[in-house]
């Protein structure tokens, strides 16, 4: 049982954060063409300003700016949103089952993002949108039917399993009947990073961050949940308000991710695992732990789906699950001793 | 004192208790008895809201429990559930410090007052050496002290825990129970149900012995063994033996 006491803590928000910046400028710098850190740092604070002392090429700018960076910024994003989703899920539900893809939240997303190429087709903004209300809709099917059936964990996550399955077959009903847009729903039913722009970024961006900074400030409550109902509403915690709260805040994580990234969930799920492996249970380090881990995870994958096959290009999607699936399983199968203390 | 006026109960949809009629004593110990099912535990969730109260009043001195604020319900009386289906694995003086939840603002930051109840708590219930142990890796006993420490550092007058003793061995129901009856000592109500009738004899200023769904006699142990309450409702025999140590009990 490794136990963190307070600096090892501070120690390991900051290693953390090294190694995002690390993951961050490697997949600034390699892929077709490869690009010096220097030249990156150079792209991105002058860009194309030819009077800057020793200017750049313009495609090397071009690629920086406007392909490279907003494909990590982006990867970034989804990884924090998927992950700070995934443990508040994992905690509302007090099920280690939970995660995006399996309680209904990203399939709803998914629904309604289908929903809007399919009825307002080549409107970008419509996207976000239709997902966050999808994965709101979904999350609060999900806790209406949970609390009208007597709110336990145990029919919550009955509840998610039952909307997820439903909503994957709406899924893949519209995707059989309209051809038109297969070829768009193939690489996001995977998940895809390619062709993430500042334009489809920007707007799930705010959410996100908006999103895991509301988590960070539950997190007290998140902990309180995992005493178990009856504990937490003997301290005085309205526990029904706020799993309600955690809930429209992990749909607006995961929502906003599916809008640009497509059904990328799986991260959802085994970063907070890592996570919790690693740093304990504690939501207040939990979450930010899996914030940075969960976006040095999926830049990671999505470089590795860039340049694996290069030129060819893999959807984000299947690397991370050839990558995770195994490290996962590794990961359990190496359980922890079961010792216990004796008073 | 905690009394109960007309209050009828229902969990899941089913109603379990009609018009109980039962008051608490302050500074006492009370533990309930009863056989499984006969609705103990309603009876004591209908304080944290696990069960509903559909009707009637429950007052804590005097005051309306069931209007206050939960955050005052947490500062009044603390209140330790039976089923833990959920370990968590989060260190013991975590665990402990969200006692002090009903006391903090939105801000959540824990004051040197704070502070201090939590360390006394660990203190008191002797868990202070596995604070950075993790809750999940303790042994029953030690980790229901640390439940109990939890609701101690509520600094609440009323203390009601459902079977605090379950699952524990001999010495560590000891050390549970004596902790109670330390808390009683130290002026606090404490309500327990217990499953151990002899133990319950033994410690208990009065008794709560209910039978399907009723309640059926509240009274000292004497009054108990004179009546044959545990005869009638258990069916089995008890016997009492008293040595200049104490009186005990036997089934």
């Amino acid at each position: 049982m490794s136990k963190i006491h307070l600096k090892n803590k501070a120690v390991t928000i900051i290693a953390l954060f090294v190694l995002l910046f690390i993951c961050f400028v490697l997949c600034l710098s390699l892929g077709s063409v490869r690009i010096s850190p220097k030249e990156i740092f150079k792209a991105i604070i002058y860009g194309g300003d030819r009077f800057a002392s020793d200017s750049l090429p313009l495609k090397t700018v071009i690629i920086v700016r406007s392909i490279r960076l907003p494909r990590v910024v982006g990867g970034l994003l989804a990884g924090v949103g998927l992950s700070v989703a995934g443990v508040l899920l994992q905690g509302v539900m007090n099920n280690v089952l939970a995660g995006p893809n399996t309680i209904g939240v990203g399939s709803g997303a998914g629904f309604c993002v289908m929903l809007s190429m399919l009825m307002l087709p080549g409107v970008t903004w419509a996207i976000p949108v239709f997902a966050f209300a999808g994965a709101l809709i979904a999350t609060l099917l999900i806790f209406a039917l949970a609390y009208f059936s007597n709110t336990s964990r145990v029919t919550i996550i009955l509840a998610g399993i039952t909307v997820s399955s439903f909503l994957s077959a709406g899924i893949n009903l519209i995707k059989t009947l309209n051809t038109d847009i297969i070829i768009n729903i193939n690489s996001f039913l995977m998940g895809n990073l390619s062709g993430v722009t500042f334009g489809s970024v920007w707007l799930p961006g705010i959410g996100i961050t908006v999103g895991l900074m509301l988590a960070i400030l539950f997190s007290k409550h998140l902990n309180m949940l995992g005493l178990g109902e009856g504990v937490a509403t003997s301290l005085g915690m309205r526990v029904s308000a706020v799993r309600f709260i955690l809930l429209v805040i992990a749909s607006v994580l995961a929502g906003c991710v599916v809008s640009y990234a497509g059904l990328l969930s799986f991260a959802g799920l085994i970063v907070p695992h890592i996570c919790r492996r690693f740093f304990g249970n504690d939501a207040r380090f939990l979450i930010p732990c899996s914030a940075l881990l969960g976006g040095s995870f999926v830049i990671m994958c999505d470089l590795l789906s860039r340049i694996l096959f290069s030129p060819y290009e893999l959807p984000t999607g299947i690397i991370m699950s050839f990558i995770g699936g195994p490290f996962f399983i590794y990961l359990l199968i190496r359980k922890k001793g079961g010792r216990r203390i004796h008073a | 004192m905690l009394k109960y006026e007309n209050v009828t109960i229902s969990a899941g949809g089913e109603r379990i208790l009609s018009d109980i009629n039962v008051s608490f004593q302050k500074g006492k110990l009370t533990s309930i008895i009863g056989p499984n099912g006969c609705g103990k535990t309603s009876l004591l969730s209908a304080l944290n809201g696990s069960a509903r109260v559909e009707k009637g009043n429950i007052y804590i001195d005097g005051e309306n429990y069931l209007n206050f604020s939960p955050k005052k319900r947490g500062r009044t009386l603390s209140f330790l559930p039976q089923v833990r289906n959920t370990i968590p694995d989060i260190s013991t003086a975590l665990l402990v410090s969200h006692g002090r939840f009903p006391y903090l603002g939105f801000a959540r930051s824990m004051t040197i007052e704070d502070k201090r109840a939590v360390e006394h708590a660990m203190d008191l219930a002797d868990v202070k050496k596995y604070e950075n142990m993790s809750v999940e890796v303790l042994s029953g006993g030690t980790r229901q002290r640390s439940f109990f420490a939890l609701s101690l550092a509520q600094e609440c007058e009323y203390m009601v825990a459902d079977e605090p003793t379950t699952y524990l061995d001999i010495p560590g129901q000891r050390k549970m129970l004596n902790l109670y009856r330390k808390m009683r000592d130290e002026g606090k109500t404490v309500i327990l149900v217990l499953h151990d009738i002899a133990r319950a004899l033994e410690i208990s200023d009065e008794i709560l012995v209910m039978d399907n769904r009723r309640i059926v006699f509240k009274g000292s142990s004497d009054e108990i063994i004179e009546k044959r309450i545990i005869e009638q409702v258990f069916g089995v025999g008890v016997k009492r033996f008293s040595d200049e140590d104490g009186t005990y009990y036997v089934i």
